[in-house]
């Protein structure tokens, strides 16, 4: 059963349609990117995820009930992209203020941020202020204080901006390890490599709308485009127009090829052999997920341009 | 609701921990008295005494009586010249004088002549009202002998009839009383609703600012959020009375228990002697009532200010401009309501919601139902809950839309229609 189901969700301001029909599904346990350029409607679809907005339309099914802001935002774990903490307030006092506003008791949240502030070596910040604080350390605690009430959806917007790789690759494993014990988590960036690394499964939304929806793996199957590199022996000479594939570039010793409409990587090799070449390497070439992200939102303006609204 | 308490406490633990807030506590009643007294004293102070050349032409003025007057009213020092004036009128600063005066040869039996204060600097009329008035007093002296007025005759003559106003429905309501209560009830509201109220403009700045709003707004509604604050901040306004009226009471019990006779016993009992002296419980209850009301009804609308601007000061300056002014108009109102607490001005003044927390407050010490009948506090109350209502509705859906929003600062038209838009 999926954590969460957005059904036809719309929102419009009055000069833009910042999210124009949008559904989709998240299940359990999954770590899902949510992409999409500057001014897609990331951050108004994920508002309304969290109960900030109210949708103009359409439904949210979260936990297999219609989303009731008021008493489900307990469960959910939001860290925005506008972060920040009460710069003048003591660290302590800030995670227990931020927990009992998530509705966790007093003594519930002492337990939990002792337990977050001992496996981030953050015990001795008690009594410090927010703004002695280096500006990673403001973003450990922030995270500390998004996933202390053990929310089942966290909703991270960009959380590894102004992170060292240090304390970025803590972050992530305790995503790693919060999904495993069962959380969900939307993972909102335009950073492709890391949704490479972490998402299960990613949309992609441009102009208000989902324009790509699948798992890692068959989005890059989805727009792969046949192409292979082969490490050979000696350099390739002229291609007959009987071989099954063009040359796309090569480097060094090693060729990109693209294999032609209706023919195999099969083929490939058989020509190849035929020909008495000694390969030493052979592999897909999959496009990264910069590149279909790019391949599919250029052309359009990266600012969203007023769209009229005849409301 | 859980949720709310939650913020009133941070709210009003973080201001009360503040080592601000307990020297503001201490400061104000200090600042308070020194204002007031300094003033007087500088006053008192400031007046120059003048050194006078008196040049008589008329034969009036003898030596004798201006040295009477000298010895009494040491506030200026009036010299006759006897012999060649000349020398005076040259150069009046060599002879050792300010300035002179000449007095022509008048007849004392005609009406009152214009003299001139001949000096090479300018005095204000505050200098040289002394002098005017030492000379009076001698020239008084001067008709009388000629007219051959004796003291007993004087004091008859000197006798006035004054008009007091008393109020005989509510024998409590006395007039002078009252005007002081009404004074510095007006005058206490006003400094609460300027100070607390851009207190909570700067609180939802601050959230703003550091970019925690919208972590919060991730748990609680924008209007939990805002109402919390004002809460909170309203009880930090409450502790610092309770601490002041805390102070007073302390005051007045040790030194009756020191039997000390000093400044401060005596104050503290003459004011018991008007708190018994008007009708203290119905004060102090609207008192109470129109400083939380007022505070809903003013702080509301500095927090929508605050959720509207970004982290510059003066945007929030020029925004809150409106709302300073009412502060700002309704304490010339109360001006006005005091000296005529009956008069149309103050009635209206005093059931308008933005003007009623101060003007009313003004004309209550004079006697319920006395001066204020029962239904005009009723009216004034019920249209300042009413009013406070719907600025506190107003500013929560400007704040929903304004503490999300950053960038360009919005105008006044702008978060109107914020205001009125859907969720």
């Amino acid at each position: 059963m999926p954590i969460l189901e957005l059904q036809n969700l719309k929102k419009y301001f009055a000069t833009q349609k910042a999210v124009d029909d949008i559904s989709l599904s998240v299940e359990k346990g999954q770590i899902f990117g949510l992409l999409g350029p500057n001014g897609a409607g990331k951050t108004t679809l994920i508002r309304m995820i969290t109960g900030i907005f109210y949708p103009d339309e359409g439904d949210i099914i979260f936990d297999g009930k219609q989303f009731d802001p008021v008493n489900d935002v307990g469960y959910i774990g939001y860290m925005p992209e506008e972060r920040g903490l009460y710069k003048k307030m003591k660290i302590g006092e800030q995670a227990m203020y931020l927990a009992q506003l998530k509705g966790l008791s007093h003594s519930e949240a002492m337990a939990k941020i002792k337990k977050w502030f001992i496996r981030f070596e953050m015990e001795s910040w008690w009594n410090k202020k927010v703004e002695d604080l280096s500006k990673g350390m403001g973003q450990k605690l922030q995270f500390v204080t998004t996933v202390l009430h053990e929310p089942k959806l966290i909703i991270l917007d960009e959380p590894f901006s102004g992170l060292d790789p240090v304390n970025s690759n803590l972050i992530k494993d305790e995503i790693f390890q919060l999904a495993q014990s069962g959380s969900t988590i939307i993972f909102s960036t335009h950073r492709m490599e890391q949704v490479e690394e972490i998402c299960n499964h990613i949309v992609l939304v441009n102009k208000g709308k989902k324009i790509l929806d699948g798992t890692v793996k068959q989005v890059k199957q989805d727009y792969k485009e046949n192409l292979f590199r082969i490490g050979l022996s000696q350099p390739l000479q002229e291609l007959s127009a009987l071989a099954p594939f063009e040359l796309a570039g090569h480097q060094d010793d090693s060729h990109v090829i693209k294999i032609k409409e209706g023919r195999s990587p099969n083929d490939v090799l058989r020509f190849l052999l035929d020909q008495g070449l000694s390969i030493h390497s052979f592999n897909e070439l999959l496009p990264s997920l910069n590149d279909i992200f790019i391949r599919l939102v250029e052309g359009t303006p990266t600012a969203r341009q007023f769209q009229a609204m005849n409301a | 609701m859980k949720k709310i308490w939650i913020i009133i406490k941070r709210e009003y633990l973080t201001r009360v921990r503040k080592k601000t807030f307990i020297i503001s506590t201490l400061l104000f009643p200090l600042l308070y008295m020194g204002l007031i007294f300094g003033m007087g004293f500088i006053a008192e102070n400031s007046k120059q005494s003048l050194h006078v050349a008196l040049i008589d032409s008329s034969g009036y003025f003898t030596s004798d009586l201006i040295g009477q007057q000298n010895l009494s009213d040491k506030s200026s020092d009036i010299t006759l010249v006897k012999g060649d004036p000349a020398p005076v009128i040259a150069d009046h600063k060599a002879a050792g004088y300010d300035g002179y005066l000449v007095i022509p040869a008048l007849n004392w039996k005609e009406g009152s002549d214009s003299l001139l204060f001949k000096a090479n600097k300018s005095y204000g009329s505050g200098s040289t009202a002394a002098v005017e008035a030492k000379l009076n007093r001698i020239w008084l002296e001067i008709k009388n002998d000629s007219l051959q007025i004796d003291s007993l005759k004087q004091r008859i003559l000197n006798k006035h009839l004054s008009v007091t106003p008393k109020n005989i429905q509510d024998e409590k309501a006395n007039v002078k009383t009252a005007e002081g209560i009404g004074y510095v009830a007006g005058f206490l509201i006003y400094f609460i609703l300027l100070i607390y109220g851009s207190q909570v403009m700067m609180g939802v700045m601050e959230e703003k600012t550091s970019r925690i709003a919208e972590v919060i707004v991730s748990s609680v509604k924008p209007f939990q959020m805002m109402l919390g604050k004002i809460l909170g901040i309203g009880l930090v306004a409450l502790t610092q009375f309770f601490l002041w009226i805390a102070f007073v009471l302390i005051v007045y019990n040790v030194s009756i228990a020191s039997g000390s006779s000093g400044m401060a016993t005596e104050m503290v009992g003459s004011m018991q002697k008007i708190f018994t002296s008007v009708n203290m419980p119905l004060i102090l209850f609207c008192f109470g009532f129109y400083f939380l009301a007022g505070f809903f009804f003013y702080s509301s609308l500095y927090g929508a200010i605050g959720s509207a601007v970004n982290e510059d000061m003066r945007e929030a300056q020029s925004l809150s401009f409106p709302i300073t002014m009412l502060v700002i108009i309704s304490i010339a109102m109360m001006s006005a309501a005091i000296s005529d607490p009956t008069g149309p001005l103050a009635v209206w003044g005093s059931i308008i919601p933005f003007s009623s927390p101060i003007v009313m407050m003004a004309r209550v010490p004079f006697g319920v139902p006395g001066t204020v009948p029962w239904w005009q506090l009723g009216l004034s109350m019920g249209l300042l809950v009413l009013g406070f209502i719907i600025t506190v509705w107003f500013a929560g859906k400007i704040y929903r839309t304004g503490i999300l929003m950053y960038g360009k600062k919005p105008t006044w038209k702008e978060m109107i229609r914020w205001a009125f838009r859907k969720n």
